[in-house]
């Protein structure tokens, strides 16, 4: 079935790309209504279109079609959150949201801002209400571009740019690192490790084979810069009864990674999407859609970014020259010459027992992997015309499904390193031996792995009918059914969504508006007699600015909404151990483990998981909303506004506060028998706007928009038990962070002896003093408290484009207030055996105690500095400037007498600046890839 | 048109139907989840959960809690012992707690005894009966041993000034009971636990094994019966190595032996004579001379591979009283190999442990008739010393490899020399297989075993009791005294000439009780052993761990390679702080 499927979207796909212009031609048929333009007035929301002027409140709405004219980018969500208040990384502060790409469940990421008509942001209960449960948290509904009627429009593209490096970690260099090291060991009452002749050794750099010291961010390894190059075509027309449109494009992009097999790492994209609009008859209008990606990513083997966080300066030397081994050292060049791997002729594998592998021979011997993603996408759908039957009654129904597929196929080697042993004949340092380590083994074949697969299956039938009496009362009526699965390797269950859908909606001359929008979510996950349920949602609008008592002449426009309701969900009717969240109201007995005796082989043991809740139910999501929309000054100031407040009641637990502990036990064998039962509350409430400044000035078109979301989250119950008040989570932001607080560091042993005991382990002047919370006069971790919140409370984001004659620059930022980080990554938490950071120059010693900002080094785990504190707490605000883009439009009249209708020039850059504090802490990444600007140069022609 | 749009529809409700198939959908995919009623029909399950406290046996892996004693430090900056012993040991952060674990385990425990009366074992009546008993035998022996191990982490003198035990719970629980239980006494904890061996023993035979004579069957079983063939089936060698009676009784001495020693004889009716006859019935039962008896390989059951190999399923040999089943692998010699030989070098011996080897004539290194020579300190010592412990100049591996843990050593065997060094100038060598080689691109294995309880463990604890109970040279009851154990254990051990300080201390019980104490320490050291038995005994628990540093061929001790930061209270652990948060009842041990 699905295989035929699959067919069936290929040869649509192949129809679309190769057989545009010969679509069916009938004669008598109605054209297709959709015409060119500019300005968006038909937004797609929740199954239906409706015009802007209509929208109720909750709802955001992003013209793609127009922003990419002004601004190139090349994620399909890189304008969202800056160009409309109400997103950052989820909507209104909940945890996820679904993605909706033509009514169908898919992935952002496989859809290009040019693929992009519009982008519908539906926020508030009302708006999400009748997509059913799993859309309860908010929706982001992706409409792609469609074809109109007219000649055949191609559009080309073709952008290259270079991605910079934005900074790279420090770290210390052998002979600082070794220094410090020592220093760290007699701290912990040790002897140092290395002897200053070493350290001498390693810092003069005489021979850095033999006293290496690795700096993994060298331009010996990385490039300066890597490309990234990209071409897209569209094409569309149409007539009266067919329309088309289809694209297909291509970018690959390099990496920093200039050593080995590591140069030719790159990713690549391949896409083709066409759809086709097709009148059949009178009343019947058929829509296909087709998408196919091909995604591959060429990495060599080995993992640089998270080694170069780690290894440290001293320990290995990769690379070393074969002019160290004596021309009649026989034994050493019998070892040397089998390997595999000698490096341009010059260098053999170096190696240690300790480090037999390093991530540099891993570039030139351990092989390489290529990740495949293939993405198979089609949808379909008939709008009927019952008029029939009934004027304007519809039936429309529509089907979709995606297959998606991803492998890795590459060879994993393995490879000798070769320690040298060293002497020093007369002030020359040679090689006197060489110890193998490891074996090269060269595995012929492709490992095929990690293959997995995902179908997505989407279904969805209406009837709606709409009436318009004495063009005063208009009347609408819709009842939904929607259904949508999704399957993936590797889980037996499927992710699923089942409701009905019911609105109706009224109003009185665009002035007086009332809705209801409601669904009957059915969640097979929930015990039986519980999996139905009704989610009513109620909105009432009203444009102030149509009634005549508002005749001020400011406000061109202006609407007040008030919306509220009750969404039943079934998504957070999950577990950690049960992703999929099915039985969960279910006592389980099941095989778990395994024991055996007597030499044999043994028997599964038997395990109890969860106890029985025949009353599990959905999740609430409990929301009012008011929302305040207009323009005034003659659409001088356009703006919107949205306040909620609300809660998601029920949330799943385990109620482990009125059971013994060993009702659940944890690690081998694992068992409980407490139920989940819906209790968690979480309060959530905030606002969101977004304004827009219009401005003519002479030639000039200015406008400048500032947008943004403030929101406040509080847990309002919790299964908790805390001996001190303090502890409690309820009444905090559910998104804290919680630590000790510091009192700086111990000066001397008097003081630690003064102060309450630490029960971190062992405690030393120069490790982090800590405020005893509850009087015990022991520190431990009863004495955590709220520190602050790790998300963001305020997002904004601003936007202004100039526009002069034919040219035109835009430019993009967003801000983060009032959050805070951890800084606690291996970067900043430096113990035991890690890679030694700037960061510890500024430790306490007995010299420096007076300035030092960084504790006491350590060679043990450091339990008592380095654990959550407000000593490595940071403000997270920041303002970062996302992208700046130049674009030259080509007067028309200079293009007369070419090919060519349009064609502009553009020069973006993109990630630019962050202004920060903690600016150095936001644009370094630890132990992956570094962030990048991206410089980009690109040309756009119409034909 | 019509037409088209009826055949539209249809197709439409034709998807909808394929849609309604779909699992997940309506209904959920099925699994193949079972209810606690399937039980009775499905013996392989019911079984199942007496298994999954098998596989919680406290005893079924190596904890090296040793690191956090006097005997080892860990290399591991990390490891959960090391951390604890320098310092952080909560209530809230015990790497000790069994409370969770073993009681939870503990509820399937109950809850067997109560489904294996209805479950139908077999079609044969006389064959599910006798199932039945061994069953409920078999669950009865592992709740004794866990609570032994119950009160061994959290076993206390409560805030209320009385020994305490934990709530005793013998009925298995569910959401509606009442969990504000008060914690028994230790003394009612040891009864229960009794009471529980005596279950066991009524209803186990003393060792499984088949049969093929019908007057074999013991009488309890042949009376009804029961034939050769039908006990085999039950009791035969496929249920060699689980709980027995024999087991249960070693349980039982184990806890008495607890019970009777310094730490928990104010709050409990145990005494040494009772301890010391406890473990002389274990012994009884190796025949009617136990010192000759004991197994001359018994302190070095770990070094042939193909001895181990070679052992009949299921058969232990004259040191194993329990064991676990054989294993073939390398992990244990990955982890403490010295790291030349490709190991992680992770369990570091302590000089103190050293000091303790006394020297190959007998007397401790602090006598002066010791011949113990600081500036050669290896030379002459008891074997066990380089039998179980690595220092400087040992060989190890399958190469016979010499390890250099000197300080000024040019490998990464030297002391401190990597994160894989030893931090004492030890490495440990006990417990690993010295035939395996652990270079990743050429590694075997060997086989291993892991005693639940040694015969030794026994031998020394009877001469502990004995000794306290009747003095140095008399065994009571029994025909052998704590000095004849003490003999031949160090006799098998390899002490020479006439072992003339045992003979110069046979009739002083303070210093045979000294030496008793440090026998077990030699014998059962890297076990798990020393943790408890300094609390046991009330010794000194701070004492820093030291190493031994050499330069040069000169020897200088570090006096303080890790801190051993305890407070008097841990003595005794805690109980999970969480619980006492909980519940009003559970009065948490002194101290914590």
């Amino acid at each position: 079935m699905k295989q035929i499927l699959l067919n069936i979207g290929l040869v649509f796909c192949i129809m679309i790309v190769f057989g545009p212009t010969n679509a069916i031609a009938q004669e008598g048929l109605k054209k297709i209504n959709k015409s060119e333009n500019d300005t968006l007035t038909k937004i797609e929301v929740a199954f239906r279109t409706v015009n802007e002027k209509d929208l109720l409140g909750g709802v955001s709405v992003i013209d793609v079609r127009d922003l990419t004219k002004k601004a190139y980018s090349t994620y399909s969500l890189d304008f969202v959150e800056n160009i409309v208040g109400g997103m950052n990384g989820n909507i209104w502060g909940m945890d996820e949201y679904l993605v909706v790409v033509d009514g169908n469940i898919r992935d952002a990421n496989n859809v290009l801002p040019s693929e992009i008509d519009h982008i519908t942001i539906l926020k508030g209960v009302s708006a999400v209400a009748l997509y059913g449960s799993r859309a309860a948290k908010g929706v982001l509904q992706i409409t792609t571009k469609r074809g109109y009627a007219g000649d055949p429009r191609i559009s080309v593209r073709a952008n290259s740019g270079i991605y910079l490096p934005k900074a790279y970690p420090k770290y210390l260099g052998s002979a600082e690192y070794m220094t410090l090291y020592n220093e760290a060991r007699i701290n912990d009452g040790l002897v140092p490790s290395y002897s200053n002749e070493d350290i001498y050794r390693h810092a003069s750099g005489d021979n850095p084979y033999r006293y290496p010291d690795l700096n993994m961010y060298s331009p010996d390894y990385l490039r300066k810069f890597y490309n990234r190059s990209e071409g897209i075509a569209e094409i569309s027309g149409g007539n009266n009864r067919v329309n088309y449109y289809t694209t297909t494009g291509y970018y690959r992009e390099g990496s920093l990674l200039n050593i080995g097999n590591s140069s030719k790492n790159s990713n690549s994209r391949f896409f083709v999407r066409g759809n086709l609009d097709i009148m059949v008859g009178n009343s019947i209008k058929v829509q296909t859609d087709a998408n196919v990606t091909f995604y591959d990513a060429y990495t060599a083997a080995g993992n640089w970014w998270s080694n170069a966080a780690s290894l440290r300066p001293n320990r290995v030397a990769p690379l070393i020259p074969l002019s160290f081994l004596e021309e009649n050292d026989i034994p050493s060049w019998n070892t040397i010459n089998a390997s595999n791997h000698i490096i341009d002729g010059k260098y053999f594998l170096g190696g240690t027992q300790v480090n037999p592998t390093n991530p540099i021979a891993d570039s030139y011997a351990a092989g390489d992997n290529k990740f495949v993603s293939r993405q198979f996408q089609f949808n379909t759908r008939f709008d009927f015309n019952l008029k029939s039957l009934l004027q304007g009654l519809f039936f429309r129904a529509k089907y979709g499904i995606d297959y998606a597929s991803t492998y890795n196929q590459g060879y994993s080697n393995q490879y000798a390193t070769y320690a040298p042993t060293w002497t020093n004949y007369a002030g020359r340092d040679m090689i006197a031996s060489v110890t193998q380590y490891g074996t090269d083994n060269k595995t012929g074949n492709q490992n095929i792995n990690n293959s997995a697969y995902r179908y997505t299956y989407n279904f969805s039938g209406q009837f709606d009918y709409s009436k318009t009496i004495n063009s005063d009362h208009n009347f609408f009526g819709m009842l939904v059914a929607n259904a949508w699965q999704q399957q993936q390797s590797g889980q037996y269950h499927r992710i699923t969504n089942v409701n009905m859908g019911l609105q109706t909606s009224y109003n009185f001359q665009q002035k007086y508006y009332l809705d209801f929008s409601s669904a009957l979510p059915y969640s097979a996950k929930l015990p039986e007699g519980n999996r139905i349920a009704f989610s009513p949602t109620l909105t009432a609008g009203w444009r102030l600015s149509n009634e005549e008592f508002f005749n001020d002449n400011v406000f061109d426009d202006l609407m007040l909404t008030l919306s509220g309701g009750i969404i039943n969900q079934d998504l957070d009717i999950s577990t950690s151990d049960n992703t999929m969240g099915y039985f969960l109201y279910k006592s389980i007995l099941q095989r778990g483990g395994w024991y055996s005796w007597a030499d044999l082989g043994g028997e599964a043991a038997t395990e109890f998981q969860r106890g029985d809740n025949m009353n599990l139910g959905f999740v609430k999501r409990k929301e009012i909303n008011v929302g305040l929309r207009g323009s005034l000054l003659d659409r001088l100031i356009n703006f919107d506004f949205n306040y909620f407040n609300g809660k998601m009641d029920g949330d799943i637990a385990r109620v482990n506060s009125l059971y013994p502990i060993y009702f659940t036990q944890v690690g081998y064998p694992s068992s409980s028998i407490i139920p989940y039962v819906n209790y968690n509350v979480d309060n959530r409430s905030g606002f969101d706007f977004s304004v827009y400044l219009n401005k003519k000035i002479n030639d000039v078109n200015l406008t400048l928009g500032v947008t943004g979301m403030y929101s406040n989250t509080k847990a309002a119950k919790r299964d908790e038990s805390f001996e001190f008040s303090y502890q409690t989570r309820v009444g905090q932001p559910i998104n804290g962070l919680w630590g000790l607080q510091n009192l700086g560091f111990f000066s001397d042993q008097d003081d630690i002896d003064g102060s309450p005991q630490q029960q971190f382990g062992d405690t030393k002047p120069g490790d982090i003093k800590y405020k005893d919370q509850n009087g015990d006069n022991m520190i431990d971790s009863k004495d955590e408290v709220f520190l602050g919140r790790w998300d963001t409370p305020f997002r904004m984001g601003v936007n202004f484009t100039v526009k002069w004659r034919n040219l035109s620059l835009f430019a993009m930022g967003d801000g983060f207030f009032g959050g805070y980080g951890m800084k606690n990554s291996s970067y900043y938490w430096v113990r035991s055996d890690n890679k030694y950071s700037e960061i510890v120059r500024n430790r306490w010693t007995e010299e420096t105690k007076n300035t030092a900002t960084y504790p006491r080094l350590t060679t043990t785990s450091g339990g008592n500095n380095f654990r959550y504190s407000d000593f490595w707490i940071y403000k997270a605000d920041r303002f970062n400037l996302r992208m700046v883009q130049l674009t030259y439009d080509m007067p028309a009249k200079a293009l007369n007498g070419t090919i060519l209708k349009g064609l502009s020039m553009y020069l973006g850059g993109y990630n630019l600046l962050t202004f920060s504090k903690e600016r150095k802490h936001f644009e370094m990444n630890v132990g992956s890839a570094p962030q990048t600007r991206l410089f980009n140069i690109g040309l756009k022609g119409l034909f | 048109m019509k037409n088209i749009i009826k055949s539209k529809l249809a197709l439409v409700v034709l998807l909808l139907f394929m849609l309604m198939s779909c699992q997940d959908m309506f209904e959920p995919a099925i699994e193949n989840h079972k209810g606690e009623d399937a039980l009775y029909d499905l013996p392989a399950w019911a079984t199942g959960l007496l298994g999954h406290a098998y596989i919680s046996n406290p005893l079924g892996s190596w904890s090296f809690n040793d690191v956090a004693t006097d005997d080892a430090v860990s290399n591991d900056p990390n490891n959960a012992y090391r951390l604890m012993a320098t310092g952080s040991w909560r209530a809230n952060n015990n790497p000790m707690d069994r409370w969770q674990y073993l009681r939870a385990s503990w509820q399937y425990l109950n809850q067997f005894i109560v489904v294996s009366e209805n479950v139908k074992w077999a079609e044969d009546p006389l064959v599910s009966d006798m199932f039945k008993e061994r069953m409920k035998g078999d669950a009865y022996g592992m709740r004794a041993l866990y609570m032994y191990h119950l009160l061994l982490n959290h076993g206390g003198w409560g805030e209320d000034g009385k020994l305490l035990g934990i709530p005793i719970v013998t009925k298995p629980e569910d959401l509606t009971s009442e969990f504000n239980l008060p914690r028994n006494t230790f003394q009612e904890c040891i009864d229960r636990l009794y009471a529980d061996v005596d279950s066991a023993i009524m209803l186990l035979p003393l060792d499984y094994g088949a049969i093929t004579d019908d007057n074999l069957v013991p009488a309890k079983y042949r009376s009804k019966g029961v034939t050769a063939g039908q006990y085999t089936r039950v009791f035969g060698d496929n249920a060699r190595n689980r709980m027995s009676a024999r087991i249960a009784k070693a349980v039982r001495a184990q806890a008495a032996l607890l019970a009777a020693s310094p730490a928990y004889n104010q709050g409990t009716t145990v005494t040494w004579t009772e301890a010391a006859n406890r473990m002389a019935e274990v012994l009884n039962g190796l025949g009617s001379n136990p010192i000759a008896e004991i197994d001359p390989k018994g302190n070095q059951w770990y070094t042939s591979s193909s001895a181990i190999e070679s052992l009949q399923a299921g058969v232990n040999t004259k040191e194993m009283l329990w064991r676990a089943n054989k294993d073939n692998s390398n992990s244990l010699e990955q982890a403490n190999y010295p790291p030349t030989l490709f190991g992680s070098g992770r369990i570091n011996p302590t000089q103190n442990l050293v000091d303790a080897f006394p020297m190959a004539n007998g007397y401790p290194i602090s006598d002066p008739n010791s011949g113990y020579n600081p500036a050669n300190p290896y030379a002459n010592r008891d074997p066990r010393l380089d039998m179980y412990i690595i220092r400087n100049g040992s060989t190890a591996g399958s190469q016979n490899t010499v390890i250099k843990t000197a300080a000024d050593g040019t490998d990464n065997n030297a002391l401190n020399k990597t994160e894989t060094s030893t931090r004492t100038g030890y490495y440990m060598k006990k417990l690993l297989c010295q035939t395996v080689n652990a270079n990743p691109s050429s590694s075997t294995t060997a086989y291993h075993i892991k005693p639940f309880i040694r015969y030794t463990e026994i031998f020394l604890g009877y001469a502990e009791a004995a000794n306290e109970a009747w003095g140095p040279t008399s065994g009571g009851s029994h025909s052998y005294s704590a000095y004849d154990v003490v003999k031949a254990i160090r006799q098998r051990a390899g002490i020479g000439g006439g072992d003339l300080y045992l003979e110069s201390i046979k009739n002083d019980k303070d210093k045979m009780r000294e030496l008793i104490h440090n026998e077990r320490r030699l014998e059962l050291c890297f076990e798990g052993f020393r943790f408890w038995d300094l609390r046991r005994w009330k010794k000194n628990m701070t004492e820093p761990a030291k190493g031994m540093s050499i330069t040069n061929g000169s020897y200088t001790i570090l006096p303080n390679v890790e801190e051993r930061s305890y407070q008097d209270y841990m003595y005794y652990g805690p109980i999970p702080y969480g619980e006492v948060i909980k519940f009003s009842n559970l009065v948490q041990n002194k101290g914590w």
